[in-house]
């Protein structure tokens, strides 16, 4: 059972991997990229609480949810990503050989529950919350802001090196070739909130020192809520007469699921790992269906629901009163098709789908830090200084999974106004220095370019009367791209910038 | 630089071979090859057959590419446009081109450019990615990384500025842009292209950009410029978008001088060459001749 449970956390660790490859441009939308993210029961169910509408596209979560009750925790066990990447990592960094004496602590499994119940009232109340804690969200976003930065950075690096070797550069510049039609970008990808994430990240990696699956047992809410439902499991572990005492399942159990009793596990804690089975010498523990009568309280008390409900509705309160401004500072420029900003918040799982396929191709969107008030932060924003939203693409509505971005024809986002750009007139050279430019007006992707030119005298710094091309913004024609400032040659704030103003939002298709 | 003396000497002898053979000095040198024709401008026919008339009339391929050497096509890939919308250059005269090289022996023949969209939108949606690979091309995309500084003493603003290492160690350099609207030079013909292998900002060529313009082509010369005027944009240029703004002039030009080819492009937008400024710099510079009816040229329209 250990092989088997092995080989298919590799086999969707190694599909969580492809599918994240494919989501890139030229994004032909035959594997369903966001696939992991929308087979999330507890996004699903957070997500449609909050945003108090179905969305179809996650039915797989609820498939998941239902196959819970009778197979209890396998999600965790066979299949969630983030748990295979403890899973290897405990591995790494645990000592091996180290026997315990006694069961480990206990102490924080509850807190999970707690998670869970705070997520859920905030959800209730409006305020999405289960996108810093869903694990799915969790691992595609570090993928997408850390880690395949960080491997972008050094295979460029060893291709840069081959490539400088004069005898074999055909050769390395046709792999090269290869790599960036199938998984490496045109450009290194960076991203603002890559530190933070990337720790948030670490830490839960770290805290398998203090425990085996750490995060799994004591603080995701996913894993919470699918050992409430697995409360009724139809999985039996049966434990032989012939057992010896000897603690060997219950020292290898990554969930701490089997109690002193060695006969008996946590049934909502366990995740059907079968490790239990493989380290049993004398061979005493089975596996069968029927109604399993191990025990199966949930570990949270009505007090610490209560309490946790209570932090629930405080943090919903704290937050939604910040006094960051979601709108005035003009900065959350949402990526073209963003549904209306309240609709947005509560459906955005911050999961990066939209940032990690822009990326492959204008670079515009980042995760947001409080660009678009403390409800916002890590959703996505046009940030167009650093990168441009293409013309001729529509990907990161392909890609959404709660469809916070709405799936666009192109015709139709192409003409859609994510913002507006306005001249900063001490900054655009023709503007304070009285000198011809037209990086702007140049790059306009629209036919009829939204920059345009008054073309008179005037007195250069120097004293001299020349002709000079003073550019504007046709406010009709701007769709708020942003190309115009990614471009500016001027160094430092562009002379030309965007901001959110007129921006038009999509109604969600119910 | 050193690359650059190198590249120079070539192509000076290349030119200076051909001038001899001229001569007839050399009766084995086949009759095309001693051509003397600046400028050929044909008309009316498919983009391939005008490009491999006009280049003919020059005196063939050979006179450019000599057996064994490695050519650099150029043609703007810049923009994320379809052929038609006329942003790019025409992919079946880019083709012709590659074969054309292929057929008179060159070692290999790249095709690139420094895209302004993502690149991989631009080499595709051109079609001069699929058009020049059928044709025996090596395309390839820019690596940031390869760029050398190349001096430019005699720039007037511009004393040096990064160059694409792929061109600079070319043996024949083929300039191949397409003739469009373009709101500071006016029109963007051979000497914008260039900006195509220009690494660093390029963004700061844009102010003072007449003399600027002529500064980066000093440091570079291509051996042959073919100006892609099948389509041409009139407006809304360089990246057009609109069809409206799109005419079919069906011509295409080919030249040794790089001035007098632009200044032949310019009379399709019905201006005067004089009015172009970065010509009347470059021609004072000596790069070229502007005045047309110094330069040796042939006229042919293929729809007889």
């Amino acid at each position: 059972m250990r092989t088997a449970r092995r080989i298919s956390q590799i086999i969707f660790l190694l599909l969580f991997l492809f599918l994240f490859l494919y989501a890139r441009y030229p994004f032909g939308g035959q594997h369903p990229v966001d696939l992991f993210l929308q087979a999330s029961p507890l996004t699903a169910i957070a997500t449609m609480i909050a945003s108090r509408a179905f969305i179809s596209e996650m039915v797989l979560a609820l498939v998941i949810l239902a196959l819970t009750i009778p197979l209890g925790r396998f999600f965790c066990g066979w299949i969630c990503p983030l748990g295979t990447v403890i899973d290897g990592s405990d591995r790494l960094i645990r000592r091996k050989k180290r026997k315990p004496k006694t069961r480990e602590s206990l102490r924080f499994r509850s807190w999970k529950f707690a998670i869970l119940a705070a997520v859920l009232v905030a959800a209730i109340f409006s305020l999405q919350l289960v996108w810093f804690f869903d694990p799915i969200a969790l691992l595609t976003r570090t993928m997408t802001t850390v880690l395949y930065p960080a491997f972008v950075y050094l295979a460029n690096g060893l291709f840069a090196a081959a490539l400088s070797i004069g005898l074999i550069e055909d050769q390395a510049y046709a792999a090269f070739d290869f790599a960036q039609r199938t998984f490496l970008p045109i450009a290194q990808p960076k991203f603002f909130e890559g530190v933070i994430i990337f720790t948030i990240f670490a830490g839960i990696l770290a805290l398998g020192m203090v425990g085996r699956r750490f995060w799994c047992r004591n603080l995701c809410p996913l894993g919470a809520l699918l050992g409430i439902f697995s409360k009724f499991r139809l999985t039996k572990r049966y434990v032989s007469e012939a057992c010896t005492d000897c603690s060997l399942c219950q020292s290898g159990c990554r969930m701490n699921a089997i109690e002193d009793d060695y006969t008996v596990n946590n049934t909502v804690e366990c995740i059907e790992c079968g490790e239990c089975l493989s380290v049993c010498k004398p061979h005493t523990v089975s596996y069968k269906f029927g109604k399993n009568e191990g025990k199966n309280e949930i570990d949270l008390s009505r007090r610490r629901l209560i309490q946790a409900s209570l932090a629930g509705l405080a943090g919903l309160a704290v937050v939604k009163t910040a006094a960051v401004s979601r709108n005035k500072t003009g900065l959350a420029i949402r990526p073209p098709g963003s549904i209306p900003e309240s609709e947005f918040l509560d459906r955005c799982i911050r999961c990066q789908e939209c940032v990690r396929i822009c990326a492959s191709t204008g670079a515009c969107l980042q995760p947001s830090l409080l660009e678009s008030g403390l409800e916002g932060v890590w959703t996505p924003i046009a940030v167009p200084r650093i990168g441009y939203c293409e013309y001729n693409c529509n990907l990161c509505g392909k890609v959404c999974p709660t469809n916070a971005i709405q799936d666009l024809p192109l015709e139709r986002k192409q003409k859609l106004r994510m913002g507006m750009a306005y001249f900063d007139k001490s900054r655009c050279i023709p503007w304070y220095r009285q000198e011809d430019c037209l990086v702007c007006e140049e790059h306009c992707p629209l036919p009829d370019k939204a920059i345009k030119f008054d073309v008179r005298e005037a007195r250069g710094p120097d004293g001299t009367i020349r002709v000079v091309k003073f550019p504007y913004v046709v406010e009709s024609l701007c769709t708020g791209c942003g190309i115009c400032e990614t471009k500016c040659p001027v160094v430092g704030p562009a002379g030309i910038f965007v901001t959110a103003a007129k921006e038009e939002r999509v109604e969600a298709a119910s | 630089m050193e690359d650059i003396s190198r590249r120079q000497f070539i192509i000076k002898s290349a030119v200076a071979g051909a001038a001899l053979a001229s001569f007839s000095a050399f009766p084995d040198i086949t009759s095309a090859a001693a051509s003397d024709t600046e400028l050929a401008v044909v008309k009316n026919g498919t983009a391939a057959a005008m490009v491999r008339k006009a280049v003919e009339e020059l005196g063939d391929m050979a006179r450019f590419v000599k057996k064994g050497q490695k050519v650099l096509l150029k043609p703007n890939i810049g923009w994320d446009r379809l052929p038609e919308q006329a942003a790019n250059t025409n992919p079946e005269a880019v083709a012709e081109v590659v074969k054309m090289c292929l057929e008179v022996g060159a070692s290999r023949v790249r095709v690139l450019d420094r895209t302004c969209n993502q690149p991989q939108r631009c080499y595709t949606r051109s079609g001069i990615e699929k058009a020049a690979k059928e044709a025996g091309a090596e395309v390839r995309h820019i690596i940031e990384s390869r760029f050398q500084t190349v001096q430019i003493p005699n720039g007037q603003i511009v004393k040096s500025w990064p160059f694409y290492k792929d061109v600079l160690e070319s043996d024949v350099f083929i300039n191949m842009p397409i003739a469009k609207d373009h709101s500071i030079s006016r029109i963007t013909l051979g000497f914008k292209n260039i900006m195509g292998v220009l690494g660093g900002d390029r963004g700061d060529l844009h102010n003072k950009f007449m003399t600027k313009i002529v500064d980066v082509n000093m440091a570079i010369k291509p051996s042959l410029t073919i100006i892609d005027a099948y389509r041409i944009l009139l407006k809304n240029g360089p990246s057009g978008g609109n069809l409206a703004d799109v005419a079919e002039t069906k011509t295409i030009i080919a030249g040794t001088d790089r001035v007098a080819a632009d200044a032949y492009a310019a009379t399709l937008f019905d201006v005067d060459a004089k009015d172009i400024e970065y010509l009347k710099i470059a021609a004072d510079r000596g790069l070229g001749v502007m005045d047309l009816a110094k330069v040796k040229m042939k006229e042919i329209s293929l729809s007889a």
